[in-house]
């Protein structure tokens, strides 16, 4: 198969320009004979179900939650870039560009980096109008920081809830939308699967979260905004309810994987307790300004924080990366926690924490500052934790975060199957092998804001559909094939929960695909999924019924799909022989631990397409084309 | 820790429901509470019983799903805290702990602890936003906001939309959350061309729904994981009079 | 139906509960003030009850009407307020505690008919007359053409009260006035002669009423329950007028309660008085 990316031809600064101009439009009063329906209303579906409902087409949007603001986008807390330049420093929509290229690895397409560089500022004028309430300076104009170890400040934010803020604005757009009734919404209808026909994306077939009922949707063009993988880890920063469900499904009709194995660590998030621990809390990645990290030189040292002296403290990244220190890289600072846990020196209760420590920066700097910089999130670290970061340090250890990865599109975020589009981080297309602090809510807002409304209306005017309706076989083949699944689930009434599945397959993952891989412990885990999985379809149980709101069988389905993508994950991490931005294979290091590229035989995207379930998919690929920028090696000595 | 629960349950929006209760021994207190309520579940579930239906989603204070009445109180007795993120260190071994709904006329129970809250949907789709469509935004520095103003507006936009305030109210008022939106949108610039029209249709609207009115307890404001302060209310209240009387035609 | 149109909405109803409340809680003020002056004796009180029913004339009628369309309106509003709210909760928390809600705030309706209850014995009572009209039914006799008047230590001249002939005459200081003795007071008045009116005798009404313990310490109950009323109402008018400022809110809500203790303890204070006999105990 040959993946046609579709970047125009052309300078970099003018082929989203000219891809623009060489887009068909569709007649103002044609587009209400368009529907479209959208997935997912976070940053990138409520901005583009508003975006396309503006245009006049008739869109349907779908969320599980009961309500669209509670995506899971609102949990973003630094910020969002644009290359506004407002602080006179220098930045530029080529260095955002290239800021984000590099940080990627070099693993991403120029043509789609370029574009999402040229649209940020248009994302923050939107958001500003929206009445966003961005924090300012005292002259009444909107502030920057500097964010994610970026040499300009580029970042916008609102308080430490940009992300919920930026949400609420597309909300309200969505929410005008639908009050106009150009918008039909459905809450808490659950996609379940995705519909053919004539080798287009024609619908999708839902089950309502309330009362079981198996629905089916038809539209002339299906868009899927239903974020990362992240939980494929089970315990990740995501959401409870953040599944693979839409982009796995999609991907068994049909659409290609692409680079599954791009999964972001946080290196700051408070560390797991125990077993009955749900999900992983971030932390603001910019306490590492002022803290310093350290476990004891001992292995099982259980003595109390406050209780071992210096000298037997091992400040290791200070230690082994002496010019960048506690600051070191996300993913060099996340590995090297592993590294020291799993020597045995790791704290916390499960030995998997490191400490981070701020008692001489309040020497230093007296603990009215360090509150002023951190005091919200201290108290959030005392109240889960229970500990006073003012006089114990700081507990942290790294967690699943942000998946780079996603389904294959082109430059018009049309997947492999035409039609279905794929926005916001369920697609793989701009952060290459590693993203940036305060660039997804960018992507998202990019996607829905800025780019679908175009491309869609190209799709709508080159294409001709035919009549189709809910009552399509296909659709009925479609509903059965959900039917049957849900009832197979129901019908196992083995021994153990759903629940109990995703931690076990939470914790292959992690253990052999998580911060660092090698081929031996991959190879290990694409032999301990299989048998997660087929023991989950015999051993599986839930209570209640089908036709009901049924926590269990909506977690029971989604873990099912995770069992079935964590081989497609495990795949591409294996196959691909480097180590690349947050890819991690330890047979590619530099002697300092800095990942190490192979750009002769991996400059390229890989693309995954379903061949069965247990089958190995098999691996496509669309080579990577740099013409405007070096690929360099990242260094941070 | 033990603990008893009291739990309401109740099997769709039709059945009458009930207090049941429940014994958990092996609670940490390390434990969210919504992790504890997990624990009970896997524990139902391997006995063969429905586990209890709660709404949750981030888990990190945010998203606003979670929407427990705890002892009472809706998230529970501890200040600017969602349920997800009170932790049972704040409880103690043997306490009992009733856990109810969030209760409203406006917010009908859909399965044990899960209400319908979208009647706060059809409130933000009659005014709550600034009517721009996208690509039509002037330059995001042409317009000047006073820092005090921007951060006020902040202030209001922080709510989460958990609908606690109206739990709390006894007269289940949705006032608090409506009046943040209304304020957030009336401090700003922005949202000036719109103003009276949308404070009279996004009250109008609350008042379809059949919330009650304020009677000034302040109970909101206690319960507020946000803690969204009252005083948009008394704000809203002048801006929909003010409306009311200069606005001649009712949207 | 225009006049009532305003229910529909629980803002202006709100709007309406705040602003009779506070023409009703500037009355009830007014009339704290008016009330003490019984402190100030007799002559004081009675000539303030005189000024009231039959100075103003016209304007008491329309003060009435004032205060009778705001309780009306207060009561209406507050009557369908409850209701619509006891409905927007319809099921009831098995276990509720309440954070900042006080007591004050919680029994606002009960309070509130506890308080027109009493409101309709107390106008039964010192406007009407209906109950105990021998309080009521009092007639003060007094000198319209008094230039001073001073208390009577001994004298010569012979009390007039009781008899027909009204007044006793003295000698005259200064061609046009002259000096009278009239129930243990000495006048100085205009003129050679008393001119003598009646008007109804308020202070007597009062102290009479006050003397029988039972009315007093119902009294001072309904005054109590007011004080809990007005206790969460003053400040709530605020909030429901639109003025809730971080800088001054609270102090106004620490206002609203000094305000209401201050009434409640000068209200009370008149009953206590003439308990103690401190007030009237001549009578």
């Amino acid at each position: 198969m040959i993946l046609d990316s579709k970047i125009p031809s052309g300078p970099l600064k003018d082929k989203w320009d000219k891809h623009k101009f060489e887009m068909k439009l569709i007649n103002a009063a044609n587009k209400r004979k368009y529907k479209a329906i959208v997935v997912g209303t976070g940053l990138a579906g409520a901005s583009a179900a508003a975006s396309l409902a503006e245009l006049g087409y008739v869109v349907e949007a779908f969320t599980y939650n009961d309500s669209p603001r509670r995506a899971h986008s609102i949990a973003a807390q630094g910020g969002i870039n644009a290359a506004k330049n407002y602080p006179n420093d220098g930045d530029s929509i080529w260095r955002l560009f290239y800021d984000t290229v590099k940080g990627g690895d070099f693993r991403a397409r120029e043509g789609n980096v370029y574009r999402l560089a040229q649209v940020s500022n248009n994302i923050i004028d939107q958001c500003v109008a929206q009445g966003v309430p961005f924090a300012r300076e005292y002259g009444g104009l909107l502030d920057n920081r500097s964010f994610g170890g970026a040499q300009v400040s580029r970042t916008f934010y609102a308080r430490g809830q940009t992300g919920q803020q930026l949400l609420l604005g597309a909300y309200s757009a969505l929410s005008r939308a639908i009050g106009k009734k150009q918008v039909t919404m459905y809450n808490r209808k659950e996609m379940l699967d995705i519909v053919i026909i004539d080798s287009k994306a024609r619908g999708i077939v839902t089950r309502d979260l309330i009362n079981g009922k198996i629905e089916s949707f038809w539209a002339d063009a299906v868009i899927l905004a239903t974020g990362g993988y992240g939980n494929v880890f089970f315990l990740s920063t995501n959401a409870q309810a953040c599944n693979v469900t839409a982009s796995y499904r999609a991907y068994k009709k049909g659409a290609l994987f692409a680079n599954p194995c791009y999964t972001q660590i946080h290196p700051t998030c408070i560390p797991l307790s125990g077993e009955h621990q749900s999900k992983l809390t971030l932390m603001s990645e910019s306490l590492r300004n002022d803290g310093r990290i350290w476990v004891p030189k001992n292995k099982g040292d259980k003595r109390k924080p406050n209780e071992i002296p210096e000298e037997e403290r091992d400040y290791y990244l200070e230690r082994k990366y002496p010019s960048f220190g506690n600051l070191a890289p996300r993913d060099i600072s996340s590995r090297s926690a592993k590294e020291v846990c799993d020597e045995g020196r790791g704290v916390s209760a499960t030995g998997f924490g490191v400490y981070l420590d701020f008692a001489d920066s309040i020497n230093r700097l007296g603990k009215k500052v360090i509150e002023e910089r951190y005091g919200n999130l201290f108290e959030m670290y005392e109240r889960i934790v229970g500990e006073d970061p003012y006089k114990t340090p700081m507990m942290i250890y790294p967690a699943s975060h942000y998946t780079m990865g996603g389904l294959w599109v082109d430059y018009n975020l049309m997947s492999t199957i035409p039609g279905l589009h794929i926005l916001g981080e369920a697609n793989f297309s701009d952060h290459g092998a590693n993203r940036l602090g305060a660039s997804a809510l960018m992507q998202g807002l990019a996607d829905g804001y800025f780019v679908i409304p175009y491309t869609i209306g190209d799709y709508f005017a080159r294409n001709k559909f035919d009549k189709v309706n809910i009552d399509h076989p296909e659709f009925k083949k479609t509903e059965s094939e959900v039917i049957e699944k849900t009832n197979k689930l129901l019908s196992i009434k083995g021994k153990k929960t759903p629940t109990m599945f995703h931690r076990e397959l939470g914790e292959v993952m992690w253990e052999f695909c998580g911060m660092g891989r090698n081929e031996a412990g991959l190879k290990k885990a694409l032999e301990l999924v299989p048998k997660i999985r087929e023991e989950f379809w015999q051993n599986l149980t839930i209570t209640g019924e089908g036709n009901d709101l049924n926590i269990s069988l909506e977690k029971a389905g989604r873990v099912a799909d995770f069992l079935e993508f964590a081989e497609v994950l495990l795949w591409d991490a294996l196959e691909r022989d480097e180590s690349c931005g947050a890819h991690f294979r330890e047979e590619h290091q530099y002697p300092d631990g800095e990942a190490k590229r192979d750009d002769e035989h991996f400059a390229h995207v890989a693309a995954w397409e379903y061949r069965g379930v247990g089958n190995k998919p098999v691996r496509h690929i669309e080579p990577l084309e740099f013409e405007n920028v070096q690929l360099a090696v990242r260094s941070y000595k | 820790m033990r603990l008893k629960l009291f739990i309401w349950r109740q099997k769709n929006a039709t059945d009458k429901g009930h207090m049941e209760k429940y014994q958990v021994d092996d609670v940490l207190e390390d434990m969210s509470f919504l992790e504890m309520l997990d624990v009970l579940n896997e524990k139902l579930i391997l006995e063969g019983k429905e586990p209890v239906a709660f709404d949750h989603d981030c888990r990190e204070g945010i998203c606003g799903a979670c929407s427990l009445t705890i002892n009472g109180i809706p998230h529970g007795h501890e200040k600017a805290t969602t349920t997800c993120q009170l932790h049972m260190r704040k409880f103690k071994d043997g306490d009992s702990i009733y856990i109810e709904p969030f209760r409203a006329k406006a917010f009908p129970v859909i399965k044990d602890l899960v209400v319908d809250r979208s009647a706060f949907e059809r409130i933000m789709q009659a005014g709550g936003f600034i009517s721009i469509n996208t690509g039509n935004a002037i330059e995001a520095n042409a317009l000047p906001i006073s820092k005090k103003n921007a951060d006020l507006a902040m202030d209001a936009a922080q709510c989460i939309g958990c609908g606690a305030c109206v739990a709390a109210c006894p007269n289940g008022a949705a006032m608090l959350f409506v009046s943040a939106k209304v304020s957030q949108f009336a401090l700003l610039p922005q949202g000036q061309p719109e103003r009276k029209r949308r404070v009279l249709s996004m009250v109008g609207q609350m008042e379809k729904e059949g919330f009650g009115a304020c009677t000034n307890f302040y109970e909101c404001e206690a319960a507020c994981p946000k803690q969204i302060p009252v005083r948009f209310i008394a704000m809203m209240n002048r801006d929909y009079l003010c409306s009311r009387v200069t606005e001649p035609v009712e949207a | 139906m225009i006049l009532i149109n305003y229910l529909k909405s629980t803002i202006l109803s709100k709007f309406v509960m705040a602003v009779t409340g506070v023409i009703l809680v500037l009355f009830v003020i007014g009339h704290c003030v008016g009330n003490l002056q019984v402190f100030l004796g007799k002559d004081a009180f009675n000539s303030y009850a005189y000024f009231l029913q039959e100075r103003l004339g016209e304007l008491l009628l329309i003060i009435r009407l004032g205060l009778i369309v705001a309780v009306v309106f207060h009561i209406i509003t507050s009557v369908r307020l409850k209701f619509l709210n006891l409905g927007a909760k319809p099921t009831k928390y098995q276990v509720k505690n309440y954070v900042k809600a006080r007591l004050t705030s919680r029994t606002m309706i009960w309070t509130g008919i506890m308080i027109f209850a009493f409101l309709t014995y107390h106008i039964l009572h010192f406007t009407m007359g209906v109950v105990h009209p021998e309080d009521y039914n009092k007639t003060d006799y007094y000198v319209t053409n008094a230039v001073s008047v001073e208390k009577v230590d001994n004298s010569t001249l012979k009390d007039t009260e009781g008899s027909d002939e009204c007044c006793a005459k003295g000698t005259a200081t200064t061609a046009k006035e002259s000096l009278i003795k009239y129930k243990g007071s000495m006048y100085k008045v205009e003129g050679d002669e008393p001119i003598l009116s009646e008007r109804h005798d308020a202070y007597a009404m009062v102290i009479s009423g006050f003397q029988k313990p039972l009315v007093s310490i119902l009294y001072i109950i309904g005054v109590i329950i007011l004080g809990f009323h007005l206790n969460h109402a003053i400040q709530s008018a605020f909030q429901t007028l639109g003025y809730n400022n971080p800088k001054y809110f609270p102090k106004i809500i620490v206002g609203s309660t000094i305000i209401s203790i201050l009434l409640v303890i000068c209200y009370i204070s008149i009953p206590i008085s003439i308990l103690l006999g401190l007030v009237g105990g001549r009578l």
